[in-house]
């Protein structure tokens, strides 16, 4: 059977994503009708505390698997809703004892749950934006650690505002919501939110910073700001989680929405897999089990005639080997890395046949250029790049050589941003790139590669590029037809469902500059595209860029050790050695300069080398 | 003037505490990316070391020593059981393991010892207090005081001066460099597991000799400052979690004395605020970690 044309990708794509969101969905149905049919009452008291579970901790998933930042601080907004809710519903006569100092603008509204929901859905994005735009800026373990600290301060005032909450008392008189329908629906809706979410163009997005924060960048896309659309969606979601959470308990306090339960639900997320929206799913129902089961232990038994003593916090213990055992075995959770159910490359979707048009080219570039004039930078008193000027015209492509550490990459990184120039200016028309936001060198047409390679590792390769083309601005159509073009450009048509990381080294390479390519941009740095690439791949680049630096008519500048690769494709080349610019001009006329020989092989060298010319 | 220097000695003291358990957290971290939530439960432990040891008849000097063992054994034990199978995990994978080792120690100690505080006698003596020029000044805050310079003092020495310190200093800027040198991996990573014990050790003699009483949570919490104090520092930079610890200590001191009684119990929300809202300014922390990073 012949591989699916990859015109086919993007229907298969789509086929393939609705594919996993009904599988995330019926992996839920199924478990709460064994539940409620297997196990009777009881089986149906365990179904509604898991669909509950399920609400939370996708809502969790949707901030933590698309940044790849573990929260502790979804218990502050489970707070928060529970409390919200619990004070709107609640019935006036009872709200009058049970809170005789509530502030007035608060007392007396006896909504039905259904009807408060939407209040609670906002106050938690309020919080969520006011929180986020503070943690959105972290990443990685601080992130985690600020979330922390969120908790621990909705806590406490919870705890200290016992006019509005009771304090550390129990809050009671909250309705009850029972009804497995209701917490069913929940869950379901969740689940499709978050799958909607995960794949949608801010989605992507937060991944691509998740992968590397640098290559997202670089295309455009602002990192606090993706982060902080996951935080705020799924603050808003955690908090109607929440307060689902309280009506269902009925009687809570701060403590109910503590480490406990934040550990609990992380646990679930991980033991699952945090990548996926399945995986939480699947995560949810696994401890669910688990802690079913030892929960029966916890009271003491006799197990084979052994009278095992009561054990207080045994369902703690287990969830905490239980977490150990999937870290050290399988640490990407029981689903792994991929969501679950078919990829884009199913056999199942191997049918499919409607084709998507791949975009034309795009209308050749007009004359312009990128001027650098006087750019330097130190580091620690290196002078890595000091005063370097030349231009990248469109229609050409410009090499850039020099031996290792002469300030090559670093000049690059000026350019677009990664350092902040000392001085000196890369000017687009009247427009200074050292002045723009790291993520907005794109919008004036300069993309780039890396030195070393910085793709999207969680994503697959057609993902990729689909970033790429989204970050520019296209439609989703359009954002389609533009990765079917580059992708087909650069021969990456057999591995476009494969994840990045599984890449053979050529192909990540080549998949780099099809990325910066679906930007469309007028001016394309290349750091050392063809390093590690054998002669005929590096000739197969050549033709490459040669083709399409001459129909889209793009300025390139292209950096690299391998000489012969330069010198074929540059009408111009610039040298530079120890952070100064110490040569230009035509490959020819760089080849006999003196300072070029003696920046490659040395003063001692030249002399020889000269005298035998 | 006498309440000034008063909530000096007191902000020195708590600052102290925080800044050895974050420092200890920091040297973990730096060299093995893990960020060490059971950090507090070898201070319980430590805690816990003190109380028996006194239960069985030692003399106080004795516990005091036993305690600051039995948090370095913890740490020891700790690396040895779970973490060194996990080297090389990534960050978010080892920070959920010690969360999970957290959370099982302290089960143990509810059910081994007590869900309740245990009280620890210490001789009246120690809880006394002295005049400087017409300021009373109590015993503990003073000997805590010294005891953390003193101890920060010796780390600062042993990672600048000796041959174990300075590979230390090296495996936290670059770990896998320093193991293609021929330095023996595991060694480095136990040293530092263990001086961490020993800051938190140190830190639970301090705690206890101010409070009187061990129990399950002791560690927890001002582990958790000590959490805000590496991030406010600059999380992996050693000197960044020293005053970060100190800072958060100062001001929770200043918010106790100072804050009106009807915005007391909210102290620890505004001190975490504040911290937040500085990570706003400097997203890196107030002295960054050196990173090699390079595009």
């Amino acid at each position: 059977m012949n591989a699916p044309s990859l015109n086919t990708h993007p229907t298969r794509l789509q086929a393939a994503n609705g594919l996993r969101t009904v599988a995330s969905l019926a992996v839920l149905l199924v478990t709460v009708a064994v539940l409620v049919w297997g196990f009777g009452r009881t089986g149906e008291r365990i179904a509604v505390l898991m669909c509950v579970n399920v609400a939370a901790v996708v809502s969790l998933m949707v901030y933590c698997g698309n940044t790849g930042i573990v929260s502790f601080g979804h218990g502050a907004f489970m707070t928060v809703g529970a409390y919200l809710s619990g004070i709107l519903t609640m019935p006036v006569g009872l709200q009058r004892s049970a809170l005789p100092d509530l502030p007035g603008w608060l007392a007396g509204y006896e909504l039905s749950v259904l009807m408060a929901m939407p209040f609670v859905a906002l106050a938690g994005l309020a919080v969520a934006l006011l929180t986020g735009s503070a943690i959105a800026r972290l990443a990685g373990a601080s992130a985690t650690i600020a979330t922390l600290g969120l908790l621990i301060i909705v806590h406490s005032v919870a705890v200290s505002a016992r006019e509005i909450t009771r304090g550390s008392q129990t809050f009671y008189g909250v309705p009850r919501v029972t009804d497995l329908l209701i917490v069913l629906i929940a869950a379901l809706v969740f689940v499709l939110i978050a799958r909607v979410y995960r794949e949608s163009r801010w989605g992507l997005f937060a991944r691509a910073v998740r992968d590397d924060k640098d290559a997202a960048t670089v295309l455009g896309i602002a990192p606090s700001r993706a982060r902080l659309i996951a935080w705020s969606l799924s603050g808003a979601m955690a908090t109607v989680a929440g307060a689902l959470y309280g009506h269902i308990l009925g009687a809570f306090s701060p403590a109910s929405f503590y480490l406990n339960l934040v550990f609990a639900q992380v646990v679930m997320m991980i033991v699952g897999g945090m990548a996926s929206v399945g995986g939480a799913v699947v995560g949810v129902i696994a401890v669910t089990f688990m802690q079913n089961s030892v929960r029966n232990l916890e009271g003491g038994t006799t197990v084979l005639g052994f009278t095992l003593p009561e054990v207080f916090g045994l369902t703690t213990v287990a969830l905490g080997l239980a977490i150990l055992l999937v870290i050290w075995l399988r640490p990407q959770g029981i689903v792994g890395g991929f969501e679950l159910g078919p990829g884009a490359g199913a056999l199942l979707l191997r049918r499919v046949g409607r084709a998507t048009r791949p975009a034309d080219a795009p209308v050749p570039v007009g004359e312009m250029q990128l001027v650098a004039q006087g750019l330097s930078k130190n580091f620690a008193g290196v002078k890595a790049v000091d005063g370097v000027s030349f231009e990248v015209p469109t229609g050409r492509i410009t090499g850039l050589i020099g031996p290792n550490g002469a300030g090559k990459s670093t000049l690059v990184n000026l350019m677009t941003r990664q350092y902040d120039a000392d001085t000196g200016t890369a000017r687009i028309g009247d427009i200074d790139l050292t002045y723009l936001p790291p993520h907005g060198v794109i919008n004036r047409r300069v993309a780039r590669s890396f030195q070393n390679l910085r793709l999207f590792s969680g994503l697959t390769a057609y993902e990729n590029v689909l970033v790429a083309a989204l970050a520019a601005g296209h439609t989703r159509a359009k954002a389609h037809a533009v990765t079917l073009r580059e992708l087909a450009a650069f021969d990456l048509d057999d591995i476009a469902d494969m994840r990045a990381e599984n890449l053979p080294y050529g192909a990540r390479k080549r998949l780099e500059i099809a990325r910066a390519l679906a930007q469309e941009p007028a001016i394309l740095l290349l750091d050392e595209p063809a390093a590690g690439m054998n002669p005929a791949e590096t000739d197969d680049l050549a033709d490459r860029l040669e083709t399409i630096g001459r129909d889209r008519n793009i300025g390139i500048l292209l950096i690299d050790h391998d000489l012969k690769f330069v010198n074929r494709l540059s009408a111009r080349i610039v040298v530079m050695n120890r952070g100064q610019k110490v040569a230009e001009g035509t490959p020819e006329k760089v080849r006999a300069d003196v300072r070029v020989i003696e920046a490659y092989i040395g003063r001692g060298r030249t002399a020889r080398v000269a005298g035998q010319n | 003037m006498e309440l000034l220097l008063q909530q000096i000695v007191n902000a020195l003291s708590l600052g102290g505490i925080y800044a050895m358990l974050a420092l200890g957290l920091a040297i973990v971290f730096s060299i093995v990316r893990l960020i060490n939530f059971a950090h507090g439960e070898l201070m319980t432990f430590g805690g816990y070391g003190i109380f028996l040891s006194m239960t069985f008849g030692f003399p106080p000097f004795a516990a005091l020593v036993i305690g600051i063992g039995a948090a370095l054994f913890m740490a020891l034990a700790m690396e040895r059981v779970t973490f060194r199978a996990m080297r090389g995990a990534d960050v978010v994978s080892l920070l959920i393991a010690s969360f999970a080792v957290s959370e099982i120690l302290k089960v143990l100690f509810q059910n081994g010892i007590s869900a309740r505080p245990v009280p620890i006698s210490f001789p009246s003596s120690w809880s006394g207090s002295y005049q400087i020029a017409g300021m009373t000044i109590g015993v503990v805050p003073t000997a805590s005081i010294l005891v953390t310079f003193a101890s920060l003092g010796t780390l600062t020495f042993v990672l600048r001066r000796t041959a174990m310190g300075m590979a230390m200093r090296a495996a936290a800027e670059d770990f896998e460099m320093l193991r293609m040198l021929g330095v023996k991996a595991n060694r480095v990573v136990a040293v530092s597991f263990a001086i961490s014990g020993i800051l938190a050790g140190i830190a639970a003699v301090i705690w206890t000799a101010q409070r009187g009483s061990v129990d399950p949570l002791m560690g927890f919490f001002p582990v958790l400052k000590a959490f805000i104090s590496t991030v406010l520092g600059g999380l992996g930079s050693l000197g960044g979690a020293v005053l970060g610890g100190f800072v958060v200590g100062a001001l929770e001191v200043l918010t106790q004395a100072f804050l009106p009684d009807r915005l007391a119990p909210y102290r620890d929300a505004i001190v975490l605020s504040a911290v937040i809202a500085a990570l706003l300014i400097r997203p890196d922390g107030l002295l960054p970690a050196k990173t090699g990073a390079r595009s």
